[in-house]
């Protein structure tokens, strides 16, 4: 029986990580992740760790690709064209390396199924184990393994600030300010250099000195404006 | 005699799925398909530490993939928020075309 839910769950991962491979479209390879993801944690639930089932479901399947779906969305991505093909070498090397690696996979794969430190699949046993409900993980984390989430915790902090920094927008104008009047003098010069060019920075009282310090004194929505 | 899964097969499933994940970063040129991949990459990592802690009955495997979760979603906030710079900066997603390190 278990062996059964695993080859299901197996091919459905396998499945949809090379879909998300195939996939051009960056929205679909998303979805195809999704579905990697929760076959993973049906595979976690088989083997005995629901909590940890539960975690990769919210935490992944949930929060994650629920950002990585919003920057598609926002970004509004298009589809990749196929990449020329410019070094013909890549290939045999691409193979040789390949068949490296899948040797040395095996080889270990190999060595822990004939290792003599067999262990029992954690369903087959009479007695199950506590190891994979939550009162065990939170006594570990709270006891053992304190100091390793508290930095987990700073590195959350120092991740909110850090992608708050990033996507912020550096320029708070306009695109067509030269001057701001009054007090609050903050040209696009301080902002953003490269938009300004040679241009120097003018300081003014009021938005009509601006207007005529920039010849915008006639301009017909001058009067409009208070 | 009833056939359960090895420890061997979970990690063959992992190995697959990393390097379904390395290919995809090798091969991929927009920047939010390789960050996929790089979650997928992880992913795979965690079902090898979840089989082990399984198999051999021990939780800190199950802390180390909740950590690692922490961090693939630490990660996660700031990666996107560097492709929406590059993105604002060049109108391209594309890795190929982000070749020199200033704006």
């Amino acid at each position: 029986m278990s062996a059964i839910l695993f080859i299901l769950f197996a091919g459905l991962a396998i499945g949809c990580a090379v879909s998300m491979i195939v996939q051009r479209n960056p929205l679909y390879s998303a979805i195809s992740l999704i579905g990697v993801f929760i076959s993973l944690a049906c595979i976690y639930v088989t083997l005995a760790a629901p909590f940890i089932a539960a975690v990769q479901v919210i935490v992944y399947a949930g929060a994650i690709m629920v950002l990585v779906v919003f920057v598609i969305m926002l970004l509004n991505v298009e589809e990749e064209e196929r990449p020329a093909f410019r070094l013909r070498y890549l290939v045999p090397t691409a193979i040789l390396f390949a068949a490296l690696l899948a040797a040395e996979a095996s080889f270990v794969i190999f060595t822990v199924q004939t290792s003599p430190y067999q262990q029992a699949h954690p369903s087959a046993s009479a007695n199950p184990s506590e190891v994979g409900l939550t009162a065990s993980i939170g006594r570990g984390l709270f006891t053992q393994y304190l100091l390793p989430f508290e930095i987990t915790s700073l590195l959350l902090l120092m991740a909110i600030v850090g992608a708050m920094t990033l996507a912020r927008r550096a320029s708070f104008l306009s695109p067509n300010v030269r001057v701001v009047p009054g007090a609050q003098v903050l040209t696009r010069q301080t902002v953003d250099p490269r938009a300004v060019g040679d241009a120097t920075a003018i300081e003014t009282d009021s938005t009509i000195e601006a207007e005529r310090l920039l010849g915008l004194e006639n301009a017909p929505h001058a009067k409009d404006r208070d | 005699m009833e056939l359960t899964p090895q420890l061997s097969w979970y990690l063959a499933l992992s190995a697959v799925l990393f390097t379904i994940g390395v290919v995809g970063v090798i091969v991929k040129r927009n920047v939010i398909a390789m960050f996929m991949c790089i979650e997928l990459m992880l992913n795979a990592v965690n079902l090898t530490f979840v089989a082990f802690s399984s198999y051999f009955r021990d939780v800190s495997g199950q802390l180390f993939v909740f950590i690692v979760m922490t961090v693939a979603a630490a990660e996660a906030a700031v990666g996107l928020g560097i492709i929406i710079a590059i993105f604002r900066n060049r109108e391209s997603l594309d890795v190929d075309e982000a070749n020199i390190l200033r704006l």
